[in-house]
């Protein structure tokens, strides 16, 4: 005779739960207290610790590029420049190095940061001149002068 | 005309010094470098290069790992074209935004593609019985930095 099914009277059981158990719990072996050997307490903890690594990937670009922006200030001051100066007058200038670069070049090139904070003051006093104009005073009538004789 | 607060700009009066000696100091400078690349008188160069999309500052021996797939088999020699910096000890050629190809030449090997760790993107909103588990795994390259060569010709 052909059976498709199982008889109702058989059941089956769980034989793999020490495999299930252990795939949650391998990621728990560093934690501190019962939570790295307690299965109960350690799914908690791992989920928590998952959702926060996906956030901290996150976060992680943020935190580096406030960290390259703080290393790109402090050597831009030694030069005597200040940040949104050098990073303005850089970028007028047609150079498009990113933070993460000029960073690492103020940390291992020092020589190579200071000739390009040289290039930012150059480039922003050019641009004092420029927005001077010609020294004339304006054609306006209300800025005119009255002369009394 | 009296003198408001406006007469003068609030930043300090700057002054430029002469073009023609300005054009004369530049010249003998390019002159001393290019003498001094054409004499191979620099020590290791080092660049920065623009490629996959972010901005590497490399050496020679250099290994470089990007989270992407290249499309050369391994062993491939592979020459990187958007060189935006070059520098030595006492020289750097800052371009702008990139420097000429006749001008540097970077050349890198492929030597490894790999996958990247399994990394678990996870998200938990509790109390709402709501939970998402992926595991992500990218494709990675790596590339080792051969050499760096710089041409004479500046102008």
């Amino acid at each position: 005779m052909v059976v498709l099914s199982a008889a109702r009277w058989v059941r089956s059981r769980l034989t793999d739960r020490f495999w299930r158990v252990q795939e949650v719990l391998k990621y728990a072996r560093h934690f501190r207290g019962r939570k790295n050997r307690c299965y109960r307490l350690a799914v908690r903890s791992v989920r928590r610790a998952f959702v926060r690594s996906t956030k901290a990937r996150r976060e992680k670009k943020r935190f580096l590029r406030a960290l390259w922006i703080t290393r790109i200030e402090a050597a831009s001051l030694e030069h005597g420049l200040k940040y949104p100066a050098f990073i303005s007058n850089l970028l007028k200038s047609q150079v498009e190095l990113n933070r993460k670069v000029l960073a690492d070049l103020a940390i291992y090139e020092p020589k190579t940061f200071k000739s390009l904070a040289a290039l930012a003051q150059r480039r922003r006093q050019e641009g004092f001149l420029a927005a001077l104009g010609d020294g004339k005073e304006p054609e306006g009538i209300f800025s005119r002068i009255v002369h009394h004789h | 005309v009296a003198k408001t607060s406006l007469t003068s700009p609030p930043w300090p009066e700057v002054k430029l010094p002469d073009p023609v000696e300005e054009a004369k100091y530049h010249a003998e400078v390019v002159r001393k470098v290019n003498g001094l690349i054409s004499a191979g008188e620099y020590g290791r160069l080092f660049a920065v290069v623009h490629f996959a999309s972010k901005q590497w500052k490399i050496t020679s021996e250099d290994l470089i790992m990007m989270d992407n797939v290249l499309e050369a088999e391994c062993g491939d020699r592979i020459r990187m074209e958007k060189v935006l910096l070059v520098g030595a000890d006492d020289f750097t050629l800052i371009g702008r935004p990139l420097l000429g190809k006749d001008l540097v030449r970077v050349e890198a090997t492929v030597i490894e593609k790999t996958e990247s760790w399994p990394k678990i993107n996870m998200h938990f909103w509790k109390r709402h019985k709501f939970q998402r588990k992926k595991i992500i795994v990218n494709p990675q390259t790596v590339l080792r930095i051969n050499t760096i060569e710089i041409y004479p010709c500046l102008s």
